[in-house]
């Protein structure tokens, strides 16, 4: 069964950018601009995981992170940021990963792998 | 001694939304730690006395189910806090930051309000229970988790080794480094080298914040979990190597101090007649450790002499606690507990019982083993706790026959 990957970003080449390499890793994905269509995805579309952005206008990637959780809270859930200062907020704590934004999608590629697999991937 | 500035590292939380289902129908109206207890206190100021003693004045008390009572107790008695001094005591009830559910457990209750401690930043956290009957200076538990560089330090009470099986037994390593964690198992595994004891969890925790924050987080993305600390948290965290348990015993003889857990309507009375005897188990007569309460503006205790009709004295009181307001006019009442503005009418007799506040019992009436709950006339002649049959159709009876008067009932004349 392919995997479907869910990515909340507001930026739109984010999300194209992380759809394509995504896909390219074998991942079936969706995309939503902000926090509030993110959790109407959850909903109807049951995604193996969520790669969730924090800073967004409207409901941040916090506040969106525990609404999944009060839904389903065994959906694994990677906080996306350009920020370090995330790590105060300890609701954060609570996500399965956490990536930091660069250009160089590799890294997020290779947590989302390692956390729908479960299993080591080869650097 | 501790500077204040000092304390401004620990954060304390003491939960307090325990349902005590099973001390129904005392918790009919009132959650479990504000029942009243020792005839002028709620259980919840046994803790919060500690905590002021040993100079925990930064203190979140979270409730849940029925808090009208605690809350307007807290308001009252517990109204001394120096807000400017960096000093708090907030209530509170479940925010609904996280989710739209209740608190799942005592560890779900923490994971829930995180955010208080996001806001607050203590080093360290110590998580209490606002229904325990106990006197404990956490600086002695401080020292010893500060000590061992512990994440996490579990105060454990020594107890005999029969009725161990209803608590959660720690077992231990020679340095107290806790290396095994069962919740009430059917053959509790005793002390090394003192078969007749066992090693029980109290529910009194100081954690580091950082395996505190961690611990929870992890515990609320496990499905299996009842997010509870004695039954998810420290089993988790066991393997980790840093994780203690502080023995509560007298520091001097090395003897295990007091502490109940008030868990059902047996030792609820249990813990209350602890309190009466000549020597009392629990004293709350040390003027070095006072329990604080919210002191109602009402009159000394009274009493009055009455005579029953043969001409011997009738109105007594011996081995009892009595509160403010109450008039023993012309009733005996031997080894009880009386609240406040408590009426024991000519020949009365109330016998290892316990009554609340605002109480009438009325002339040639009798109580024994017997707890009264607030607000009730006991009509003229009515004997409740000699006949469990009987009372059993009136009344909630235990299994070891103690008989309860629910809160403001009315009997027909």
């Amino acid at each position: 069964m392919v995997k479907k990957v869910l990515i909340v970003d507001d930026e739109p080449h984010l999300r194209l950018l992380y759809e394509t390499e995504l896909r390219r890793a074998g991942f079936e994905t969706m995309a939503a601009a902000n926090a509030e269509q993110g959790l109407e995805y959850v909903d109807s579309m049951r995604p193996d995981l969520v790669v969730l952005d924090i800073r967004m206008p409207g409901m941040d990637g916090v506040e969106c992170l525990q609404r999944i959780l009060d839904r389903d809270n065994t959906i694994p859930v990677v906080l996306n940021t350009a920020y370090s200062s995330y790590r105060d907020n300890f609701m954060t704590w609570a996500a399965d990963a956490y990536v930091t934004k660069s250009s160089d999608v590799g890294e997020l590629v290779q947590t989302v792998r390692e956390l729908l697999h479960a299993e080591p991937v080869s650097q | 001694m501790r500077t204040p500035q000092w304390f401004r590292r620990v954060v304390t939380v003491i939960l307090a939304g325990g349902q005590g289902e099973r001390l129904y129908p005392l918790t009919r109206d009132r959650s479990k730690p504000s029942v009243p207890f020792g005839g002028v206190y709620r259980i919840i100021d046994f803790t919060l006395s500690n905590c002021v003693n040993s100079g925990l004045k930064r203190i979140f008390v979270l409730t849940q189910y029925k808090s009208y009572s605690l809350d307007k107790h807290l308001q009252k008695g517990w109204n001394i806090f120096n807000y400017e001094a960096d000093e708090f005591l907030y209530r509170i009830p479940p925010q609904r930051r996280v989710g739209l559910k209740w608190y799942e457990g005592t560890a779900d209750a923490i994971f829930q309000n995180i955010y208080l401690l996001e806001r607050t930043k203590p080093e360290l956290v110590m998580i209490l229970s606002g229904d325990h009957i106990y006197k404990m200076d956490y600086n002695r538990m401080l020292d010893f988790h500060i000590e061992k560089k512990a994440g996490l330090t579990v105060s454990v009470a020594v107890v005999p080794r029969e009725g161990a099986h209803e608590f959660g037994i720690i077992e231990v390593d020679a340095d107290w480094r806790i290396v095994g964690f069962a919740e009430k198992p059917a053959n509790p595994r005793p002390i090394p080298g003192d078969s007749g004891h066992c090693l029980v969890n109290m529910g009194v925790y100081c954690f580091d914040t950082q395996e505190l924050v961690r611990g929870v987080c992890q515990d609320a993305r496990l499905p299996e979990s009842h997010h509870d600390f004695g039954r998810d948290i420290i089993p988790a965290m066991v393997g980790q190597g840093n994780v203690y348990a502080y023995p509560f015993r007298d520091p001097g003889t090395g003897a295990p101090e007091y502490w109940r857990d008030i868990g059902t309507l047996d030792s609820y009375y249990a813990a209350s007649m602890d309190l009466v005897s000549r020597q009392p188990a629990f004293n709350l007569y040390d003027r070095e450790w006072p329990y604080r309460t919210w002191q109602a503006p009402v009159p000394p205790a009274k009493s009055v002499h009455g005579f029953t009709p043969d001409g011997s004295l009738a109105g007594m009181i011996a081995n009892s606690i009595v509160g403010g307001g109450t008039i023993i006019s012309g009733g005996r009442v031997e080894g009880s507990l009386l609240g406040r503005n408590v009426r024991v009418n000519s020949y009365s007799r109330v016998t290892d019982s316990i009554v609340f506040d605002d109480v009438v019992i009325g002339r040639y009436a009798e109580l024994h083993r017997t707890i009264v709950d607030k607000d009730v006339v006991i009509p003229e002649g009515m004997v409740i706790g000699r006949d469990p049959a009987k009372d059993r159709h009136l009344f909630k009876v235990t299994d070891d026959g103690l008989v309860v008067v629910p809160k403001s009932i009315r009997f027909k004349d």
